[in-house]
C-alpha cells in the first residue's frame, strides 16, 4: 500500500472495491473541511492561542492545533479562561504513531456548546506533558489510564497508581509495539 | 481529669471489594471512615480491564461493534450507534431514513430498559426488594422484541455502518405500540412505589449533593450531570440522526442530590416513550443501508463523535490510516468520567449513604474498564 | 490528593493463598503435584465418615438423601462479573424465576454453595476470585457462564484476560453462550443437579491419607467395572 498523502480525490469516488485484497487499494486521505460553525470556532480558537499554535485544521464543528508539548498546559489555560470558556475536558487521550505519541485533548463548553481539540506531539523514548488536573478534575483518571497503558509521563499529578493495569504489569500495551499476539495462557 | 492521655484515633478503612452485591460490578472502594462518618473513598477498577481498545485495532470495522456491544452491556444499542456513528462520519456517508429512524427507535427502546435496570438495582441497593422483580418483567417484554428484531436478547450486533443489518419485521410497528403501552404501565407503576416514598426520600434526598461547576470539571454527563442543573444532552446540543425531527424535552434537576439523578431517569424513561411514538408515526419505507459499499475502508483521518448513551455523553475517537482495520479506538466512556464524581460527592456521607450515592451515578464496569 | 493511610494500605499485600501458585499455571484438574495438601481434593462433596462403620445399604440412602438436598437448595454466590452477570439476574428474576428450584443469590461466600463465574476473569481479578473460592466451605461448586469464563471468549487475544477461569479454579459445569440465556443456565443448573446426585451415587469410599490421582489414571487401575 503507498502513503499518497496529498491525494485529494473525495471519498465516493475511491471507495469502490475494485482492487483485488492482495494489492490493497490505495491509501484516501480525508479532506478536512469545517462547517460555518466550525469556522467560527477556528476563529476563536486561534484568536485565543495566538502563536501557540503550529498547525490547524478541522472537521465538521471541531477545530483542531497543534501546540508545542511545553505550551500544552498554558494552552489549555487560555481555552478555559479565555472566550471559549472550556470548562469541562471531554476526553485526554493518547495516539501511537511509532515514531511519536502524540496526546489529544477535546475541550468543550457548555456555556458556548464549541468543542476545540488540541494535540501535541510526544518524543515516543520518554513522553512526557505537564499535568492539567489543576485545571480539569477529570484530567486526573484519563492521565492515570494513558500513563498505564502509553507510559506517558504527567509531571504535577502525584497520584499515578495504575488504574486499569495490575500492580507489576510490565510494559506498555497501548503501544505498537506491544507484542499482543504473544500471550500466555494462564 | 487532667491526668488522662487524650484519645486516639485512627480513621478505619474499609473495603467494599470488588465482590459486593452493592458495587454493580467488579468494583471496589475503600472507605476512609470516622465512626459512621466517611472522609475519603478512593475508587479502584480495572478488574474488568480487557482490552477492547486495542483488540479493536485487530478487527475489521463490522467486528468492532461487536466488542462496542460487550463494553456497556446494559445499553448495547446505543453504543453501537455510537459507533457506526463514527464510523460514518469518518466515510463521510449517512445512513438512509428508515434506518436512521429504526436505529432511534432501539437505541430509545434500549435507554428505557437500561432505566429500568437503574430503578430496580438502586431500589434493592437501598433495600427495597420488590421493584426489581417488576422492573425486570418490563425489561423481558422489552428484550423479547429486541430478540424478535435482531436476533439476540442482549448482544445485537445489529448496527452497521451506514445503516442497520436487515429490515425489522413486517409487525414491528404494532408491536412496539403495543409495548410502549406495557412499558408505561410499568414504569408508572414502579414510579408510582418509589419515587415520592417517604422511606426512599429520606435515604436520597440531599444525599450526594454536588454542584454545578464541580460537576462540570469533573467531566460528569447524562443524568449525573443534569441532576446538577447543567442543561447538556448531545441530543439536544448535538444533534443527530432523526433527533431534530423530534419533539421532547430534556428534564434537568435542581438540587444535584441522588433523588434527583434519579427522579431524572424516570422522566426521561416517558420522554423516550413518547419519542419511539413519533418516530413510529413518523417512519417510512425505504432502503435501511448505504448502497455500494461492502468493506469498509474509511479514507485516513481522525473523527470525535459524540452521542448519549444512558449514563452519559459517550464519545468515540476513531482514527484511521486508510485500512480496513482501525488504527486506533478511543471511548470516552460516561461511567469512567462519572466515577470521577464520586469523591465530592462523598463529603459528609455515611456508610449507608456511600452505597445511595454510588448507585444513582448508575455506573456499569464494562465501561468503565473497556 | 494522597489519602492519609495510603502507605498502609499499599504495605498490605493482598492475600495470595498458598494452594495456588501463579507461576506453576495454576491448573487444577491434574492434582495433587509435590505435596499439595488443599489441592487435591477438587469439587467433591464433603465425605462421609459413616461408611466405615455401618453397612452400605443405609449410607447409600443416606448419601443420596443428602445429595438430593443438596441439590434442591443451591446458595449462589452473588459474583457476576460483566455482562453475563445481567442474564444471570434476569433468570433469578420473576420471568425464568430461580427461586422454585431453591436457588437464591447470597452475597457472603461464606454461606453459599455455588459460585457462578458469570463474566470475563480478568487477571486483575484473578486473585480476588480465588480468595472468594477459598472462603467458600465445602461441599461446593462452580458454574463457569458464558465463553469469557470459559475459554476467554471474545477477548481471547487479549493481553489481561485469563483464558477460562479453570486456570484458578475447578469448574464443574461450562454453560456456553455470549451471553447464554437464562434458559441455558437453568440447563447448566439442572446438570449441576444432576451430576451432585450422580455424585453421591457412585462415590467410593475415600482414604484421606491417600494421594489424590486424576480421573484419568483412576480408570486406568479399575477392574473395568467403570
Amino acid at each position: 500500500m503507498t502513503e499518497q498523502p496529498n491525494d485529494e480525490t473525495k471519498p465516493a469516488e475511491a471507495d469502490a472495491p475494485a482492487a483485488p485484497a492482495h494489492r490493497g487499494p490505495p491509501i484516501v486521505v480525508a479532506e478536512e473541511k469545517l462547517s460555518e460553525r466550525g469556522e467560527e470556532t477556528a476563529f476563536m480558537l486561534a484568536q485565543t492561542l495566538g502563536s501557540l499554535v503550529m498547525e490547524s485544521a478541522g472537521r465538521e464543528d471541531t477545530p483542531w492545533a497543534l501546540v508545542d508539548a511545553k505550551d500544552l498546559h498554558a494552552a489549555c489555560e487560555k481555552c478555559r479562561d479565555g472566550e471559549l470558556n472550556t470548562d469541562m475536558l471531554n476526553v485526554l487521550l493518547a495516539v501511537d504513531w511509532v515514531e511519536k505519541i502524540q496526546v489529544v485533548y477535546v475541550l468543550y463548553s457548555t456555556s458556548n456548546n464549541r468543542k476545540v481539540i488540541l494535540r501535541a506531539d510526544l518524543p515516543a523514548g520518554s513522553p512526557s506533558v505537564a499535568s492539567v488536573t489543576d485545571l480539569w478534575e477529570a484530567a486526573g483518571w484519563f492521565e492515570r489510564e494513558t500513563h498505564d497503558l502509553f507510559g506517558v509521563a504527567f509531571p504535577g499529578n502525584d497520584d499515578m497508581e495504575p488504574l486499569l493495569l495490575y500492580d507489576g504489569f510490565e510494559g506498555f500495551p497501548g503501544l505498537k509495539s506491544y507484542p499482543l499476539h504473544d500471550y500466555e495462557e494462564w | 481529669m487532667s491526668t488522662q492521655p487524650p484519645l486516639e484515633t485512627v480513621d478505619m478503612m474499609l473495603n467494599m471489594g470488588p465482590q459486593h452485591p452493592a458495587t454493580h460490578g467488579v468494583f471496589r472502594m475503600v472507605l476512609t471512615i470516622d465512626g459512621e462518618k466517611v472522609v475519603d473513598v478512593r475508587p479502584h477498577i480495572g478488574y474488568l480491564h480487557r482490552g477492547s481498545e486495542r483488540l479493536a485495532e485487530t478487527e475489521s470495522y463490522g467486528q468492532v461493534v461487536t466488542l462496542f456491544d460487550r463494553m456497556d452491556y446494559i445499553a448495547n444499542l446505543n453504543n453501537e450507534l455510537a459507533f457506526v456513528r463514527a464510523g460514518e462520519r469518518m466515510m463521510e456517508v449517512e445512513a438512509p431514513e428508515r434506518a436512521q429512524y429504526i436505529r432511534v427507535i432501539l437505541a430509545e427502546l434500549n435507554r428505557v430498559a437500561s432505566h429500568l435496570l437503574f430503578i430496580g438495582t438502586y431500589a434493592i441497593d437501598l433495600g427495597a426488594m420488590t421493584p426489581v422483580m417488576y422492573t425486570f418483567r418490563e425489561r423481558e417484554r422489552i428484550q423479547n422484541l429486541f430478540e424478535h428484531v435482531t436476533g439476540a436478547r442482549m448482544m445485537h450486533n445489529y448496527m452497521r455502518i451506514g445503516g442497520v443489518k436487515e429490515d425489522v419485521p413486517d409487525d414491528f410497528v404494532p408491536w412496539v405500540r403495543r409495548l410502549i403501552g406495557e412499558v408505561r404501565t410499568g414504569v408508572e407503576e414502579s414510579d408510582r412505589l418509589l419515587s415520592f416514598n417517604e422511606v426512599f426520600l429520606g435515604r436520597t434526598r440531599g444525599v450526594g449533593v454536588i454542584d454545578a461547576a464541580m460537576a462540570v470539571s469533573c467531566g460528569l454527563s447524562g443524568p449525573s450531570l443534569r441532576g446538577s442543573g447543567v442543561a447538556y444532552d448531545v441530543r439536544k446540543d448535538d444533534p443527530y440522526e432523526v433527533y431534530p425531527y423530534l419533539n421532547y424535552k430534556v428534564p434537568v434537576g435542581e438540587n444535584g442530590d441522588c433523588w434527583d439523578r434519579y427522579y431524572l431517569r424516570v422522566l426521561e424513561c416517558y420522554e423516550s416513550l413518547s419519542m419511539i411514538e413519533q418516530c413510529l408515526d413518523q417512519m417510512r419505507e425505504g432502503p435501511i443501508m448505504v448502497t455500494g459499499r461492502r468493506i469498509a475502508r474509511p479514507p485516513a483521518g481522525q473523527v470525535y463523535v459524540q452521542s448519549e448513551n444512558p449514563r452519559g455523553d459517550i464519545g468515540v475517537y476513531l482514527v484511521s490510516d486508510g485500512t480496513d482495520k482501525p488504527y486506533r479506538v478511543k471511548v470516552r466512556p460516561p461511567s469512567f468520567c462519572n466515577l470521577v464524581g464520586l469523591r465530592p460527592m462523598m463529603r459528609d456521607a455515611y456508610i449507608a449513604d456511600a452505597v445511595a450515592i454510588l448507585g444513582s451515578l448508575d455506573i456499569v464496569l464494562g465501561e468503565v474498564d473497556r | 490528593m494522597a489519602v492519609e493511610g495510603e502507605s498502609r494500605e499499599q504495605a498490605l499485600p493482598l492475600f495470595v493463598p498458598q494452594a495456588w501458585d501463579r507461576e506453576k499455571g495454576g491448573r487444577f484438574f491434574h492434582t495433587s503435584e509435590e505435596g499439595d495438601e488443599s489441592l487435591g481434593k477438587g469439587n467433591r462433596p464433603a465425605l462421609n465418615r459413616v461408611p466405615g462403620a455401618v453397612p452400605g445399604v443405609i449410607t447409600a440412602k443416606l448419601d443420596d438423601l443428602l445429595a438430593m438436598g443438596r441439590s434442591n437448595s443451591l446458595w449462589t454466590l452473588t459474583f457476576g462479573l460483566a455482562c453475563c452477570a445481567i442474564e444471570m439476574i434476569s433468570a433469578h428474576m420473576a420471568h425464568h424465576d430461580f427461586d422454585r428450584f431453591g436457588i437464591v443469590t447470597w452475597p457472603s461466600p461464606r454461606q453459599s454453595d455455588v459460585m457462578i463465574v458469570a463474566g470475563t476473569v480478568v487477571k486483575k481479578m484473578a486473585d480476588p476470585i480465588r480468595l472468594l473460592y477459598e472462603q467458600m466451605p465445602d461441599p461446593k461448586w462452580v458454574i463457569a457462564m458464558g465463553t469469557c469464563a470459559t475459554s476467554g471468549g471474545p477477548y481471547y487475544k487479549s493481553y489481561s484476560v485469563v483464558m477460562g477461569v479453570d486456570h484458578i479454579v475447578p469448574v464443574d459445569i461450562y454453560v456456553p453462550g455470549c451471553p447464554p440465556r437464562p434458559e441455558a443456565l437453568m440447563d447448566g443448573f439442572m446438570k449441576l443437579q444432576s451430576k451432585i446426585k450422580s455424585d453421591a451415587r457412585n462415590r467410593q469410599v475415600d482414604d484421606l491419607s491417600a494421594p489424590v490421582v486424576s480421573p484419568k489414571a483412576e480408570k486406568d487401575t479399575d477392574d473395568g467395572t467403570a
